[in-house]
């Protein structure tokens, strides 16, 4: 598990979001990476149930449940600015049966699916994230193998996110903000996903690059 | 102090009375303790009744209590297995109701009591090695590897039966045997792996099929009675069929450069191009016609022996402290493996974590060593007649001497590790023993006071070899009167000339020297020196 950074990709004027994720994975193919396979990443959303809250009133907390198709026989549990659980899949079970504790949200399942590409140390994959029928965004995730803290190699991966995203390459992470030195897990990669999916859901539309 | 409550303190006697069962409020309900009588009649259940005192002595017990208890307790022999039992001269007894029938009950006492002693016998050593369970009326038992971690779904089950086969006015035989059994119909005869390694060129030698766990019913061994061999040998059937199974699920599931083919009993696979292996499974039924004798196992039964241990190892593993004790909801695997989920294993991890080489490859590589072993040796055996090796599963060693008869001194060593081709083998032993040729008059050449000009392992002059390279010497008096030159190649032979000198000075034409005969090329070195050095008289 290396150093991971999620962002999204926001689809070329004029196209779709189809369109746009064939223009980055041709770009990718130039640029000599290798096809590996498909990826999902996929999260539901649950809210703790109304019997649970205590007399105060407590807004209900709301918890993800993630899968990752890199982390086959595992399943994440998060929070949204708490704790990250990892467990096995028998985790999906338990959830059916905590069905007095924590409800899913309605039409809450997204996800997303893409090819994975691999050049050389990086790990590049770009999913379409889908709602449903409907497709919403792109998400572009890029994780560099031989390095677990983030500190250390911000700056290459940077590097090789300018070199085919070009102009829309993000910023560092609100994850490695709050830990520079520490080792980098698969947890800080599903609170990223989060954050993304959690973005997109509250956008409206398709975002479209540029500025009319 | 004030404010601390005071806590009932209740004292409760041990439970004398047996708990039944508890209800959900948390009322237990008691067994009835038994009455006097059926608690006798318990007791007496444990008893052996074993001829002590002869059974002319009766002693009409005034029984009271049902007479179904004690019905039982004669043959206790045969069903109490794991209690212990108390080696009692007690005697038969009747009930009141029954009227007492004279000499015909005696005699059949007798043989009861001679039937419950060999019983006995019978059943200490047919424990020691068989598990047995009661169910319902009839006693079974397990001849599967189930106890010993194999997870293969084959029952194995066989029944022990009463042999009725005993007339009781005849002499009752010396092996005869109180109990039988009754294997199933799948289980009877006898099931073996047959692996055989065939030849697709005709230069290749048959290296010959064998017969694997073919086991002939032998007769039975005068300490072991019949239904030990009869049992070990209705062993082999699920042991055969899991081995088979698993290699033949193996051979559809892993990929290869030459796919493996499974067809209705056999595998057949083919380690080298032009080396076929074929395992397959027999089942012969227990008829007197399939009883031919096989003609016995030549050096291919280092593979029966692997088979076998291979599953062996495979069940350990499933009773290893690594796979038990394991959660309820996890899957029968590797404790690391149920770590995975928890800890976000990648798929390099996972895969790295399963076992990455089955019993198919296994064997098949071994079939290869074997195989190139034996070519290897041919070879070496065509070319030295003596040469030792160290062998292990995989990989052999072998350590060849070169050096000439008379010289031993001289000698070149060479150790390979046996894993080049025949042919590169031959041509590379070859090409050492001409390099050995000029190496030993290199040291002749010391130990009789000459110097070598030159010396050279790899000369680039002269026919080109296609084995290997010729190497070249050429030797001198220390007074310059003569050179000789030596050229030895594996295929060109051997090229000696000489040359004299004019005025104290090496310069003339080198003359071949082929005109001697002697023993061996060193040999001849030595009295071609000695003839050529000046006779200072």
């Amino acid at each position: 598990m290396g150093v991971t950074c999620v962002s999204q990709m926001p689809v070329a004027e004029g196209k779709s979001v189809q369109q746009t994720v064939e223009l980055l994975t041709r770009k990718l193919e130039i640029l000599g990476a290798e096809k590996q396979g498909t990826f999902c990443v996929d999260c539901e959303t649950y809210h703790t149930a109304a019997s649970t809250l205590g007399s105060q009133g407590q807004a209900g907390k709301l918890m993800y449940v993630m899968h990752n198709s890199e982390y086959p026989l595992s399943c994440f549990a998060l929070f949204e600015n708490g704790p990250c659980l990892i467990a096995d899949t028998n985790f999906d079970v338990l959830m059916v049966k905590l069905k007095g504790f924590f409800q899913s949200a309605k039409a809450s399942k997204i996800e997303t699916r893409g090819t994975r590409y691999q050049y050389c140390d990086f790990l590049v994959k770009v999913g379409t994230v889908t709602m449903g029928p409907s497709a919403r965004g792109i998400s572009v995730e890029v994780e560099y193998g031989p390095c677990v803290v983030a500190s250390d190699c911000w700056s290459l991966l940077l590097e090789f996110l300018q070199s085919f995203l070009g102009s829309h390459t993000p910023g560092a992470p609100a994850v490695f903000g709050n830990r520079h030195d520490s080792v980098y897990g698969p947890a800080d990669t599903m609170v990223q996903y989060m954050e993304l999916f959690n973005k997109i859901r509250k956008q409206q539309q398709v975002p479209v690059a540029g500025i009319r | 102090m004030s404010g601390v409550l005071a806590v009932r303190n209740s004292i409760e006697s041990a439970c004398e009375k047996q708990v039944q069962d508890a209800g959900l409020d948390g009322t237990e309900t008691y067994l009835q303790p038994l009455s006097m009588s059926q608690n006798l009649a318990r007791l007496a259940q444990r008893i052996y009744f074993s001829q002590a005192w002869g059974s002319e002595e009766e002693e009409a017990a005034g029984a009271e209590g049902d007479t179904h208890d004690w019905a039982g307790a004669g043959s206790s022999a045969d069903q109490d297995d794991e209690e212990e039992s108390l080696d009692v001269a007690v005697v038969t007894c009747w009930s009141s109701t029954n009227p007492i029938e004279g000499g015909q009950k005696l005699t059949k006492s007798v043989t009861e009591n001679k039937e419950n002693k060999l019983k006995r016998d019978f059943n200490s050593e047919f424990l020691q090695h068989w598990k047995l369970r009661k169910v319902g009326d009839k006693i079974l038992g397990d001849l599967s590897y189930g106890s010993a971690g194999s997870l293969f779904p084959h029952h194995g089950t066989f029944e022990v039966i009463k042999n009725t086969d005993i007339d009781l006015d005849k002499k009752i035989p010396e092996d005869y045997c109180p109990l039988d059994i009754q294997i199933p119909s799948d289980l009877e005869g006898s099931t073996y792996i047959k692996v055989s390694i065939q030849k697709q060129a005709p230069d290749i030698g048959d290296l010959g099929t064998v017969n694997l766990f073919k086991r002939l019913l032998p007769k039975s061994k005068p300490a072991s009675p019949h239904w030990q061999t009869k049992l070990e040998v209705a062993q082999n059937a699920p042991l055969c069929k899991e081995v088979f199974a698993q290699l033949s699920r193996e051979a559809v599931q892993i990929k290869s450069q030459i796919p493996h083919i499974v067809v209705k009993n056999q595998i057949i696979s083919q380690p080298f191009t032009s080396l076929q292996l074929s395992i397959s499974l027999y089942h012969s039924s227990n008829d007197k016609k399939s009883q031919k004798s096989q003609s016995p196992e030549d050096h291919l039964c280092v593979l029966e022996h692997n088979l076998h241990l291979l599953i062996r190892e495979f069940h350990k593993q499933t009773l290893s402290s690594v796979m038990m004790p394991h959660p309820a909801s996890a899957a029968f695997d590797h404790k690391r493996m149920r770590l995975s989920g928890p800890q976000a294993f990648d798929k390099n991890e996972i895969n790295s974590l399963q076992s990455s080489e089955g019993l198919l490859e296994k064997i098949i590589k071994r079939a290869k060593h074997i195989f190139l072993r034996s070519r290897t040796a041919a070879t070496i055996d065509s070319l030295a007649t003596h040469w030792s090796n160290i062998n292990d599963v995989y990989e052999s060693r072998v350590k060849v001497l070169i050096t000439s008869q008379g010289y031993e001194q001289i000698c070149k060593s060479i150790q390979l590790q046996l894993d080049i081709g025949e042919q590169e083998l031959q041509d590379f032993l070859l090409s050492q023993m001409s390099q050995h040729q000029v190496h030993a008059v290199q040291q002749l050449a010391k130990v009789m006071g000459r110097q070598a000009l030159s010396f050279s392992n790899h000369v680039g002059l002269g026919p080109i070899e296609s084995i290997g390279n010729a190497s070249t010497i050429i030797v001198a008096s220390p007074s310059r009167d003569y050179a000789i030159s030596v050229r030895n190649g594996p295929e060109s032979g051997s090229k000696i000339m000489v040359q004299f000198s004019r005025n104290h000075h090496l310069h003339g034409p080198f003359k071949e020297w082929n005109k001697m005969e002697s023993r061996n090329f060193v040999y001849k070195m030595e009295l071609l020196m000695s003839a050529l050095s000046p006779c200072l008289l």
